[in-house]
């Protein structure tokens, strides 16, 4: 009896796994025509846009559920074409760097978050080179303490020269393995973990070295500070479900985050 | 009836709020002071005050990282009134640099080694935690050293803004020390323990104390048992500290 009943069961549960895959097939077919007629329909779907009037192939702020994107200006992205790196101000010899350029320098790899001053953090691992390399090449003027830098979509960002040189701050050609999504900050972006996102500048496109501080593109447009250094509160993390977590300041780390060792 | 309790309630309501607003907004407001008697002999070092021994309230029961609110003893001791500024900061370290406007603002950007430091070099300490919040909070029990509830007056920005060690005598704690809950945080001279820590992160903090607690753009005063924690080689914008010292 209890064998003709397991028997039953497992005749049920094949039947079910049957019906379950033949459902999703269906829905498949059903999604695919969908979409195929109606391809806007399809895009509003699955594409995040937080506002579905801009054009889904501009660059723009997205709710990806595991990282969200923030552009504070819409765009179609880097023209590699005419893209360079031009470094000047209090430099002897201002210099314009190729991407390819950049893939000489030593390049290091960590792992941190991106803590948004809008409450949510994500992580990721994210390779590129100190700016100390740059310093070196460049010899900056001893009175150049700040550093000001300019993205391709009119963003722009404003740092000590101390703070841009801490062992944790990287200038940064590949995440997660992969070379710099669009997104992300192709071709080359910020990170700096003890600072709100919108400090993390994308698509760099210039960087200046100065004698005196200029503002940032935030603190010009809304109520957010220029030092834009992560303050003790709370943490909504992406891979924590959004939960709230007390952070303590600076870079974030969680109590399933591993830190760096030194 | 009911509608003259409802008109009745229209009316106390603003007037109760306005007169909140009145007694917290204005300057006139002032935290009562504790009556504390020195001891014969004693000299109190200049700008410090004297706090003496006896029990206090510490922690609070809800929240299980403190004291839980229960009473804890400490022995006299004096500390620092205000927090050290940068301009007394290069008193000891001629090399310190700054804006002239912000001479009188607390020195930020130090390690807990940089702030040991300059306690010693005077012959001073850094407070322990039961120093740090019986001179925040008094003996009774207070959240806040001024005792009521206040909004932060710069809430709705997001990012830290410090203020001149001496600016705020509306906020000063019973003992009269100043900055013990709205300015920066103060690096405490103890390593960051609690039940249940995991072994790994067990000498990884000191405690800083006393500052503020910021979400997007809410801030919040942080209450007098709040207890953060930091690697003592971190250099941030909202850490600073003030030094103690033992009564002989």
């Amino acid at each position: 009896m209890k064998n003709e009943n397991q028997n039953q069961d497992v005749k049920e549960k094949n039947n079910s796994a049957f019906k379950f895959v033949r459902r999703d097939f269906l829905k498949l077919i059903s999604f695919t025509s969908i979409s195929s007629v109606f391809p806007k329909f399809a895009s509003a779907k699955d594409d995040f846009r937080n506002d579905k009037n801009i054009p889904k192939q501009y660059i723009q702020n997205r709710d990806i559920p595991g990282f969200h994107i923030r552009s504070a200006n819409p765009f179609m992205g880097v023209d590699m074409g005419n893209w360079r790196l031009a470094i000047s101000g209090m430099v002897k010899n201002p210099i314009a760097m190729s991407y390819e350029d950049l893939f000489g320098m030593k390049m290091v790899s960590q792992v941190s978050r991106l803590k948004c001053v809008e409450c949510w953090s994500a992580k990721a691992k994210w390779e590129g080179f100190h700016f100390s390399e740059l310093v070196e090449k460049l010899q900056p003027d001893a009175t150049a303490k700040f550093v000001y830098i300019q993205s391709a979509d009119s963003y722009y960002e404003s740092f000590t020269l101390e703070e841009l040189l801490r062992p944790r701050v990287l200038f940064v050609l590949r995440m997660d393995g992969q070379p710099l999504s669009r997104d992300h900050g192709y071709p080359l972006r910020l990170i700096a973990p003890f600072k709100y996102g919108y400090k993390n500048i994308k698509y760099i496109t210039s960087i200046k070295f100065l004698d005196t501080r200029k503002r940032n593109y935030w603190s010009n447009s809304g109520p957010y500070s220029v030092d834009g250094t992560i303050q003790p509160g709370i943490d909504h993390p992406l891979d924590f479900d959004k939960k709230p977590l007390p952070i303590n300041g600076g870079e974030v780390f969680h109590f399933f985050d591993k830190r760096p060792l030194a | 009836m009911t509608k003259n309790l409802i008109e009745h309630a229209t009316i106390v309501k603003p007037f109760t709020f306005f007169f909140f607003f009145f007694l917290l907004s204005c300057d006139s407001y002032e935290v009562v002071q504790i009556k504390v008697e020195i001891p014969a002999g004693i000299e109190i070092p200049e700008k410090m005050i004297y706090i003496p021994a006896g029990d206090f309230i510490m922690g609070h029961e809800e929240e299980p990282r403190t004291r839980l609110g229960k009473l804890v003893s400490s022995a006299a001791y004096f500390i620092d009134r205000y927090e050290v500024s940068h301009i007394k900061y290069k008193n000891v370290q001629p090399n310190h640099t700054f804006s002239p406007k912000s001479a009188l603002y607390p020195v930020t950007h130090l390690s807990y080694f940089e702030a040991l430091d300059y306690c010693k070099a005077l012959d001073k300490r850094l407070p322990t935690e039961i120093e740090w919040e019986k001179a925040a909070r008094g003996t009774d029990g207070r959240k806040w050293p001024w005792r009521l509830y206040v909004d932060h007056p710069n809430n709705g920005f997001s990012g830290f803004m410090s203020e001149p060690v001496d600016k705020r005598k509306e906020w000063i704690s019973p003992y009269g020390v100043y900055g013990m809950g709205h300015n920066v945080w103060e690096w405490i001279d103890e390593v960051y323990t609690y039940p249940g820590q995991p072994e790994n992160e067990s000498e990884l903090f000191k405690v800083i104390r006393g500052g503020l607690l910021q979400t997007h753009i809410t801030i919040k005063f942080s209450p007098t048992y709040f207890r953060n924690w930091m690697k003592p080689d971190s250099k941030l914008n909202f850490i600073g500290f003030r030094c103690a010292k033992d009564v002989e």
